[in-house]
């Protein structure tokens, strides 16, 4: 274990020097740091280039001013974004959390969303719905992420904002999207014909009246969650874990997933009181839902029986999202305030950057103010990632799905919801388990399109910005955390491999 | 169970909304935010701009950007300032100049009493000197030189005074007196200084009081002002060390500094938030005492790269003015948004032109035609009749810019007053018109040259449009009797200053102020600029003249005369203006843009919310 490790290690300081060494080099060719001097027309010019050669030493070979960039890098000091003069240092520690802001939730909808229905597209394998799905995951795949933006930015921003200042309904649009809602949960439920057709019924008629609730009744301009949302989300969430991950017939686990999005609405009228007089931050927040997880496993082990993990963990995904909706909803209510504020002039979907200069607003309107900013590019980021997790899990899970001990397991006489759960989906995940963390890591390297087209100062558009600029060390530092951070990522891959299934060892 | 469980979830259900009639209602929506229009009907104007804010004093050699004169301009005065026709307008608010006298050239600075800093210091001759001591490195101790073998000497910051500035003009100023109870400064010029008023329009850079404070440990605000004149007026140099290391460098913030000293300046805004790489906002000025009282609260400049997303950031209203790259398809775009935005189309500040190698044996040369330099002259006009400049400027230009014409002048930007002075006076539309093939295939049969020169053509090759260029200039050349190759390189500029590599190159230079002793260095023997060896002992003495002449209309015939040599001699053309595309949201009144830095902020404080 220990050697499997320091070997991995060592390879990885390897081909971490490599690629500074190549960086530096091409770096070296491919960056002109006097470029913009050359054309500079003013008399003195030629002691400015003096100048800036002294500065980054561009007399020196350049094998020189590698072993210099080296000697700093490793005792932690990145260098200088010398067109600023700002240590390079600095500018990390606003590019990195900007980067994994912009790049969290997208990543995790994306996983969540992508696992589900490529699970779901396995299982309705050549029919209708497989193929819509394959069909609209390629396309997503292949479309280019400027252009989603920029379409986005057309009609869910700017769209949505003069619908929000001069509502007048596109009920072609409305009945089209039911349409397609309908389309959808009846191919992912399927079933008999007089089945599918009341699913379809259903889900037209849902999707319908809620569009037409949204829009007619003034929602899309004051958008409101209340106790009612809240509940019916907690409610939901119970009965679908309970009924995914346990069974009905479970009484306990069901009544522990209940009566935690019993407690869920009941800690809405406290948080109101707690929000009301205890100023939030991030950390508190933090704090309530590791306490909403607590509470909801004591739940869990009180309804007690012979499979209380079950009944936990199922308690414990209620209280997750009954907390996270509490907290939208509380964002939600500054929305009036927002809206109307001088800055946004009920314009409040934004298009650029991270936030609204100059919002003076309490923590409650600065999440607003995320929220609005995150929007698009978050639906950006999701479209394009969504795809590759699609079709990741639908091919394991089809794989999975022929091997032996689904069919033992069928044989045995287990319902279908405990072999697909317990047998199928567990296994059919180990793919995934080499690609997410190495997604994750790629947080941390930014989205540089995305960053650029949405005006996000994170590690992406730092990289290039640098590049544009002829910095090299701010280059260089994003090619070693990149680099280095996707070593690690393999390495925790091959770790979780092994966590996951018993038959791999880590020390071959 | 199960129905116990139901009523117990119903009874919880229920008690919890009759709880809703407790709740505070509608949460606490209490605290103030500084927009809400019902509060204080604050007028904020939020702009674009594609380069982010780095430093707040953008004197400095490796700080002098855009982006920091833009926010610079607008948080500080200066005695005179550009206006639209691109004229010096006096601000005697501020102070005023006189040269008092010619030879030598003395000129007298003097600061208005409502000369004031936003931390309510006034603006004293202390300030002057240290922008004098700063950018004329007269009192550097060290200064950066190339060796022989390409060495490069650095600075040792700790004891040396080092401004890392550079100023010519400055330079010259070699002597100084401080008058009026230090509220006036005159400077004696070393020799005569052609554009002595324009470093006389901005005699003020950063406050000295802060510099005193931060370098000298001094906590006084009048007495850190005293503590850097004296320093500079007894050529201290541990103290000066010390001043000069903080002019170098601390000014640098992108981030609201949490030290208010360092955003002290003169004029009628004040920076009062920002955040790197996104934001800067600059609020009125309370202390202001000048006549630029502007009309707007705030202004905030938001960093937008993207050309696309400023243009659909204006669309969506979350900014007022941009001024994105220009592109056809940004114009067709801009211009799409409807009538609640005006599109103005006008010209930057940089201008394409064509020059011409004669020192490298290549057809341009004499050396090529055994020393005929008749014929030499004969082929380089050929080529520059043949080049067609209005052709480039319909098909590349004016769908960008429908004003757009071709620029006649090698000195001087034709939004600039003396323009059509000065074009009249070169003829150069006489001589080099509009691209005729024909004319120019006449000139070379005339000067007897039969096979086709090859000229080895040099541009930028990573740039479309320059891409484009070329081909209506080849294809006009092989007209007219050349052969043209393409030398195209994407470190065009590496190679400019090596003419054995190319015979002609195409490309731009910025003018970065209207001083016409910027020219210089172009056209002079042997002059910075000159790669190509031009030389002609009349055009250097029209220069060494030029640069002793203070007086505008003398100015304006000097240079009509060097161009009319340079015309003559066949040195090179001038084709085209760079357009520039600024568009507003009819919320913002008064907006423009002129050619030079700051571009569209020259009159923030005539803006105007609706």
């Amino acid at each position: 274990m220990v050697r499997f490790l320091a070997r991995r290690l060592g390879m990885a300081l390897g081909i971490l020097a490599l690629l500074s060494v190549i960086m530096y080099l091409l770096l070296d060719v491919a960056i002109d740091p006097l470029e913009e001097l050359r054309t500079d027309p003013s008399p003195n010019r030629d002691q400015k280039i003096a100048n800036r050669i002294a500065l980054l030493d561009l007399d020196k070979p350049v094998w020189i001013r590698y072993l210099n960039w080296l000697g700093r890098f490793v005792q932690g000091d990145f260098g200088l974004a010398w067109r600023s003069m700002t240590p390079v240092n600095h500018l990390l520690t606003t590019a990195i959390p900007t980067s994994i802001q912009l790049v969290f939730a997208s990543t995790v909808i994306a996983i969540l969303l992508g696992v589900t229905i490529g699970v779901l597209s396995a299982l309705r394998q050549y029919t209708p719905f497989d193929y819509a799905i394959t069909f609209v995951a390629f396309l997503l795949y292949s479309l280019p992420i400027f252009w989603v933006a920029v379409l986005l930015k057309q009609f869910l921003a700017i769209g949505l904002n003069d619908y929000i200042n001069d509502p007048s309904v596109n009920w072609a649009l409305v009945v089209g999207l039911s349409l397609l809602s309908g389309l959808f949960w009846l191919g992912a439920l399927g079933g008999t014909v007089k089945r599918r057709l009341i699913t379809f019924a259903l889900a037209f008629a849902a999707t319908f009246g809620v569009l037409a609730y949204a829009l007619g009744s003034g929602w899309v301009q004051h958008p409101r969650i209340g106790v009612v949302g809240v509940g019916a989300v907690a409610f939901a969430t119970a009965f679908a874990v309970s009924a995914l991950f346990a069974g009905l017939n479970n009484r306990r686990a069901l009544g522990a997933a209940f009566t935690t999005a019993a407690f869920g609405v009941l800690a809405w009228f406290g948080c109101q009181w707690l929000f009301f007089y205890v100023p939030m931050n991030e950390l508190r927040l933090l704090g309530l839902l590791v306490a909403a997880v607590l509470v909801s496993l004591l739940i869990g082990w009180l309804w007690g029986g012979p499979d209380r993990a079950v009944s936990m963990r199922g308690a414990a995904i209620v209280a997750v999202a009954t907390s996270v909706m509490v907290f939208i909803d509380r964002v939600f209510q500054g929305w009036e305030q927002y809206s109307a504020s001088g800055l946004i002039r009920g314009r409040p979907i934004a298009t650029i950057g991270a936030a609204t200069p100059g919002l003076n607003g309490d923590f409650w309107i600065a999440q607003l103010d995320k929220f609005t900013h995150l929007l698009l590019p978050t639906i950006a980021l999701v479209m394009i990632s969504f795809a590759s997790y699609t079709r990741y899990q639908r091919g394991a899970t089809l794989e999975v799905l022929n091997q032996d001990y689904i069919r033992t397991a069928r044989a045995k006489g287990l319902p279908e919801r405990l072999v697909i759960v317990r047998h199928a989906l567990r296994n059919a995940l180990m793919p995934l388990a080499s690609i997410v963390p190495v997604d994750f890591v790629a947080m941390v390297g930014g989205a540089v399109v995305t960053e650029t087209i949405f005006s996000w100062a994170g590690m992406g558009s730092l990289f290039v910005r640098s590049l544009l600029q002829g910095e090299v060390d701010p280059v260089m530092v994003y090619v070693m955390i990149v680099g280095g951070l996707a070593m690690v990522a393999n390495l925790i891959a091959d770790f979780l491999y092994a966590v996951i299934d018993p038959r791999i060892r880590v020390n071959a | 169970m199960n129905r116990k469980l139901l009523a117990a979830a119903t009874s919880i259900v229920a008690g919890a909304l009759a709880l809703g009639g407790c709740t505070p209602q509608a949460a606490p929506t209490t605290q103030p935010t500084s927009g809400a229009p019902s509060a204080t009907g604050e007028k904020v104007a939020v702009v674009a701009w594609n380069q982010a804010f780095e430093s707040y004093n953008n004197n400095t050699q490796d700080q002098n950007a855009t982006a920091n004169a833009n926010i610079t301009y607008l948080a500080n005065d200066t005695i005179a300032y550009y206006d639209k026709e691109l004229k010096l307008v006096q601000n005697p608010s501020f102070g005023k100049y006189e040269k008092i006298s010619e030879n030598p050239l003395k000129v007298k600075v003097t600061l208005a009493e409502t000369a004031t800093w936003s931390d309510g210091t006034p603006v004293t001759a202390a300030d002057i000197l240290l922008q004098w001591a700063a950018l004329s490195t007269n009192l550097n101790t060290y200064k950066a030189t190339v060796g022989d073998d390409g060495s490069v000497s650095k600075p040792n910051e700790g004891d040396q005074v080092y401004f890392n500035a550079a100023s010519p003009g400055y330079t010259l100023m070699k002597t100084y007196e401080v008058g009026d109870n230090g509220k006036s400064v005159t400077f004696t010029y070393e020799k005569p200084f052609v554009d002595w008023e324009i470093l006389a329009a901005g005699p003020v850079g950063v406050p000295a009081h802060v510099v005193g404070k931060k370098a000298l440990g001094e906590t006084d605000n009048t007495k850190a002002a005293q503590a850097v004149l004296d320093a500079i007026k007894n050529k201290d140099n541990a103290k000066l060390a010390k001043i000069s290391n903080f002019w170098n460098t601390g000014f640098k913030f992108m981030n609201m500094p949490s030290d208010k000293d360092l955003v002290v300046g003169s004029g009628p805004f004040v920076i009062t938030d920002a955040v790197e790489q996104q934001f800067i906002t600059l609020s009125k000025n309370p202390n202001y005492k000048g006549a630029h009282k502007p009309k707007v609260d705030k202004i905030t400049v938001r960093f937008i790269a993207d050309a696309q997303a400023s243009v659909q950031a204006l669309r969506n209203g979350e900014v007022m003015v941009t001024q994105p790259q220009a592109t056809a398809d940004i114009l067709s775009q801009v211009k799409a948004l409807g009538d609640a935005y005006t599109v103005q189309t006008g010209e930057g500040g940089t201008y394409e032109h064509v020059d011409m190698a004669v020192n490298n044996g290549g057809p341009f040369d004499p050396k090529a035609y055994g020393g005929d330099a008749a014929k030499a002259k004969a082929v380089r006009q050929a080529f520059l009749v043949s080049i067609p400049r209005q052709k480039i400027i319909d098909n590349l230009i004016k769908p960008l810019n429908p004003n757009a014409e071709i620029r006649n002048s090698f000195t001087t930007t034709p939004s600039a007053s003396t323009y059509a002075a000065i074009a009249a006076a070169n003829g150069m539309q006489a001589a080099f018109g509009t691209g005729d093939p024909a004319k120019a295939k006449d000139i070379l049969a005339k000067a007897g040259v039969t096979t086709p020169p090859t000229v080895r053509f040099l541009y930028a090759s990573t740039n479309t449009r320059r891409q484009q260029e070329f081909q209506l200039i080849k294809e006009a050349a092989e007209q007219a009797g050349f052969k043209v190759e393409d030398k195209s390189a994407e470190k065009w500029g590496s190679i400019l200053p090596d003419t054995t590599k190319y015979d002609a190159a195409l490309f731009g230079w910025q003018s970065t102020s209207t001083a016409v002793g910027e020219s210089d260095a172009n056209y002079r023997t042997g002059g910075q600029n000159n790669y190509y060896g031009y030389s002609n002992a009349e055009v250097d003495k029209l220069f060494d003249e030029l640069q002793v002449t203070t007086d505008a209309a003398k100015q304006t015939e000097i240079l009509g005369k060097v161009e009319k040599i340079l015309v003559d001699d066949a040195f090179g053309t001038t084709i085209f203006q760079f357009p520039e595309i600024t568009t507003n949201s009819n919320k913002i009144k008064n907006v423009s843009s002129i050619a030079l830095s700051p571009n569209f902020f020259w009159n923030a404080w005539e803006w105007e919310i609706a």
